[in-house]
């Protein structure tokens, strides 16, 4: 098999989809053939970042509702660029819109804290997950706060809380600088027992989601389940934390409520 | 009569049609520039699905034929615009010309610094393409085979898989640009 004919069949290696045969024939060329091996890569990467990173879009809960009572026969839709075009409005419709979207407020904010809430989780998994796949999860190897802390100056706008560890088992294997959301982010990396336990420090001011209400605070984080991995997320001061890991729920507890303790005071920016 | 037999019942179509209400929303979104217009054509989607519901035949892909009736709405939008100068909003981004392929990142570092790459680095890379490319992009991440794809674009399946390989392509160039020059 040439480059020429493996390049175009590197996505349907990828997902599995060639015949027994032809994906033989494409992965014996890819173990001689440096190019299409890094093209794979490459396509690989591709894919996990459209899956797990590229924003998703659901329609609001206003939307859903006004879809729900089209689909019912009820409150009739008035499209925006009818509106647009024509100032022949039809009084019913807009009586029923208008009432559609008075009853909808309250629970369409719900839902959008709801979603804002799950993006942070959803953000926190995968940033766990990509330390959990690097080849040095940490740019800085050390178990030593006083090593730790200082490290990040400069490479941060804020100067990020950097807590012990709190269980017996527990060890601290050094930072990272990484990104939450559209941020840097502090990428703390500890060990317990087997275990990589991330916990991720960022400025939480202009985040969705990511207020005290949300997010649960310093005293009380609030935890989340997201594809095998516990979440726990709180804010303190400006500082927003997200500690994940996949140990058992109770025991991961009982380490973010001590992590979160030491978290309380707040951490000056400029750091 | 066998049309009815055959056809779906209208109102099935409709209660089924809105669980796919997230995923018509996401790709109206990435194809329009405001949330309202995004609102907008998800509803005039379902309102001619609505009105055309007895027409779908038993077994025939429901979401492919919704995301076929919100794309071929957003297009007859685009060129409505383009002939109606009071219109305006409605995303008109042309192709981008495609990259060389292979050569769009050149070192593990790069591989490397590309994974931290952020989402709305990545929905910005996505919106920087034509629309054709867009679309293929966001239609293969919602697990719709070549050939479904080829029926909502209203090409060979040929074509998408081309398509798609170029938006690929460019996505891969755009984003190793970033993570050269953007990282620490």
């Amino acid at each position: 098999m040439t480059c020429e004919e493996a390049r175009p069949l590197l996505l349907d290696l990828q997902r599995a989809s060639l015949p027994p045969e032809l994906e033989r024939e494409v992965r014996l060329h890819l173990d001689t053939c440096a190019a299409c091996a890094r093209a794979s890569a490459e396509e690989a990467v591709l894919t996990g970042l459209l899956e797990r990173r590229l924003p998703r879009y659901p329609a609001t809960g206003a939307l859903k509702r006004r879809l729900a009572a089209l689909v019912s026969g009820g409150a009739p839709v008035v499209p925006l660029a009818a509106r647009r075009r024509s100032q022949r409005l039809v009084a019913p419709a807009l009586v029923a819109a208008a009432l559609v979207a008075i009853t909808a407020t309250l629970v369409e904010r719900s839902s959008r804290e709801v979603g804002a809430l799950a993006a942070l989780t959803s953000e926190a998994v995968n940033d766990h997950l990509r330390v959990l796949v690097r080849d040095r999860p940490v740019d800085l190897e050390s178990g030593e706060l006083h090593q730790v802390k200082p490290w990040f100056e400069g490479k941060l706008d804020f100067a990020p809380s950097v807590p012990s560890p709190v269980a017996p088992e527990m060890r601290l294997e050094g930072g990272a600088v990484g990104y939450f959301v559209d941020r840097k982010a502090a990428v703390l990396v500890y060990r317990l027992r087997r275990h990589v336990v991330t916990l991720l420090v960022f400025r939480a001011d202009g985040l969705s989601g990511a207020d005290a209400n949300g997010v649960g605070n310093a005293r009380s984080p609030l935890h989340r389940t997201l594809r095998g991995f516990d979440v726990f997320l709180w804010r303190s001061g400006e500082l927003g934390y997200a500690l994940v890991a996949d140990v058992d729920p109770v025991e991961l507890s009982g380490i973010a409520a001590k992590l979160a303790a030491e978290t309380r005071s707040p951490a000056l920016p400029g750091g | 009569m066998p049309q009815a037999r055959d056809a779906h019942d209208p109102l099935e179509v409709a209660s089924r049609a809105l669980g796919y209400a997230d995923a018509l929303h996401n790709l109206a979104r990435y194809l329009v520039r405001s949330e309202g217009e995004a609102e907008e054509l998800v509803q005039e989607t379902f309102v001619r699905a609505l009105a055309a519901a007895d027409q779908l035949e038993r077994g025939a892909n429901l979401k492919g034929w919704l995301f076929r009736i919100l794309r071929n709405l957003f297009l007859s939008r685009v060129r409505h615009a383009r002939h109606d100068p009071t219109e305006g909003g409605l995303d008109t981004t042309a192709a981008p010309d495609a990259p060389q392929a292979g050569e769009a990142l050149r070192g593990d570092v790069e591989l490397e610094a590309m994974r931290r790459i952020v989402g709305a680095e990545i929905e910005a890379a996505l919106r920087a393409l034509g629309e054709d490319a867009r679309t293929a992009v966001l239609l293969d991440l919602e697990g719709f085979s070549e050939a479904e794809m080829a029926t909502i674009l209203g090409c060979a399946p040929g074509t998408v898989k081309s398509r798609l390989s170029r938006a690929r392509a460019a996505l891969r160039e755009r984003l190793a640009e970033y993570a050269r020059t953007e990282r620490p």
